[in-house]
């Protein structure tokens, strides 16, 4: 226990030798500002990819204890749904609400501005096919969860956390932008031979209270 | 700079715009998908099980390898780089430097999907390459028929009523047909009798209903799923925004768009910039205390 090598001993450097240094005290301060502002830096990817200093963490809801759920043993698979959103590259860290579609027949979007969704008639991700995850923007007054969507590039990840503890995680492939009036409808939700995500946010010109285009994130299954 | 040569400049740029204007192939590129799939399938009754070989055109390392499919055996879909591939198909066992029973190329193109199959008798086996529907109008499903069985080498298929083939003969593969969504009886009718499987058709996807030699000489059905839709299609984007960070907001609702966040990477780079210039001054002042101390 009481053995330190010396090079075990990084703050006496500091504090013993030169207790009293002037230069030495404002070395340390500085050296402590800037060791923040590079973690702040590090924590939000490459200069050139870092954009808005978005910082979205999950709520607290713990999502992978659902106390009121029996455990149906029977068939567990049929009742998992995708409870969480990781984009490191964007540090987007997010949990999800359920969207349906609305009167119109539209997808409903977030009623969070902080939380993304998961269309519910869509696959699960990691099934078989196109499971579709939408979130907004910006709110009236500044970015919101998918604020940096547009800034994903190919082969960034996207890993999607289930009910059941499981995370599957997928690869950009593309990213689009669509007019609204034009939404390629069978490029989203059409079928796909294999476990697919789309992620759905605004972008474009905006006109009359709405955003004119929407971006479009097509990503698969990472191999394994 | 002369008029010939800024003559010759804009031809020179002419001809790079029609260059990039000009895509080099015919197959146009596909938007939404950097991957095509590919999955091999084993459906000619009579040929012994095979080992199935995968290779980038050219290559002589296999991709994939699949050991000793039998017949009636599909692969699942593998996601591969679009481009040529190589499928070769050897007797079980055989070394991976044997010469193929048979092989075949199949080009693939980003965002599609092939079934390549052993199809026929083993004295006349063909590697065929099928294309494989991802579409299907909505609410719909697509559904095509291999007819794969030699026991029954002509077969009528319906569904729920519904005619999908009539007089279907070995080694034949329909065109996909669209049909209603749910479950319901598959009716397969040959010579030597029927056979019913009651199959559930979700909204949106494509299958693939295979008709092999069962066992006793009747037919079997062999369903597979090709893509996997979405049952119910939203109309339309999703409005996902209120533009509190559009560049300049018109015709914003009641709410005042207040100060704009500015954000951007305009702001955050010069942090970066300052960051590193405070971590200079550090490395210089500490090391000049301690050149100050020797």
């Amino acid at each position: 226990m009481s053995w330190k090598p010396k090079h075990a001993r990084p703050w006496s450097w500091f504090g013993r030798r030169r207790p009293a240094g002037k230069i030495g005290t404002i070395a340390v301060v500085l050296a402590a500002v800037a060791g923040a502002g590079l973690w702040v830096l590090s924590h939000h990817g490459t200069a050139g990819r870092a954009s808005a200093a978005v910082t979205i963490e999950a709520s607290p809801s713990s999502p992978s204890a659902p106390a009121s759920a029996p455990s149906s043993s029977a068939t567990p698979s049929a009742a998992v749904k995708p409870v969480s959103v990781d984009i490191p590259a964007i540090n987007v860290h997010t949990t999800l609400q359920m969207l349906g579609l609305d009167s119109t027949g539209a997808l409903e979007a977030p009623t969070n501005l902080t939380q993304a969704g998961w269309y519910t008639g869509g696959p699960v991700p990691g099934q078989d096919g196109p499971a579709v995850i939408a979130g907004h923007v910006d709110s009236f007054r500044g970015p919101a969860v998918f604020f940096n969507l547009k800034a994903l590039k190919q082969g960034d990840a996207v890993t999607i956390g289930l009910s059941d503890g499981r995370r599957v995680t997928f690869h950009v492939m593309t990213v689009q932008n669509y007019p609204k009036d034009a939404f390629p409808t069978t490029d989203v939700y059409g079928a796909r031979p294999d476990p697919e995500l789309r992620l759905i946010t605004c972008g474009g010109a905006f006109a009359a209270g709405h955003y004119l285009d929407n971006v479009v994130v097509y990503a698969a299954l990472a191999s394994t | 700079m002369s008029a010939r040569i800024r003559r010759r400049t804009t031809a020179c740029l002419t001809a790079l715009t029609f260059a990039f204007l000009l895509p080099p192939t015919a197959t146009a590129a596909d938007t939404t998908s950097t991957i095509g799939w590919v999955r091999l399938a084993h459906l000619s009754p009579d040929t012994p099980p095979v080992d199935v070989y995968l290779y980038p055109y050219g290559g002589t390392t296999a991709q994939l390898t699949l050991k000793h499919v039998a017949y009636g055996t599909l692969s699942p879909y593998e996601s591969l780089a679009p481009g040529d591939y190589l499928v070769a198909m050897r007797a079980a066992g055989d070394a991976a430097t044997a010469d193929p029973v048979i092989s075949t190329q199949v080009d693939v193109t980003a965002g599609r999907a092939y079934t390549v199959a052993g199809l026929g008798t083993a004295s006349a086996l063909t590697l065929k390459v099928l294309s494989d529907n991802l579409d299907t109008p909505p609410g719909k499903v697509s559904v095509r028929i291999i007819e794969a069985s030699l026991h029954n080498p002509t077969a009528s298929v319906d569904a729920g009523g519904e005619t999908l083939a009539t007089g279907l003969r070995f080694p034949d593969v329909t065109a996909y047909q669209t049909l209603d969504p749910g479950v319901g009886a598959v009716r397969v009718s040959t010579q030597a009798g029927d056979k019913t499987a009651q199959l559930d058709f979700a909204a949106g996807s494509t299958y693939t209903l295979a008709v092999l030699d069962g066992a006793g000489g009747s037919p079997q059905i062999l369903d597979l799923s090709d893509a996997t839709g979405t049952s119910v299609l939203p109309k339309g984007g999703v409005n996902t925004g209120f533009g509190g960070t559009a560049a300049q907001p018109t015709g914003a609702p009641t709410q005042p768009a207040g100060p704009t966040t500015q954000q951007g990477r305009g702001s955050v780079v010069p942090a970066g910039w300052g960051v590193l210039l405070i971590a200079a001054v550090v490395a210089v002042l500490f090391g000049l205390s301690r050149q100050r101390r020797k």
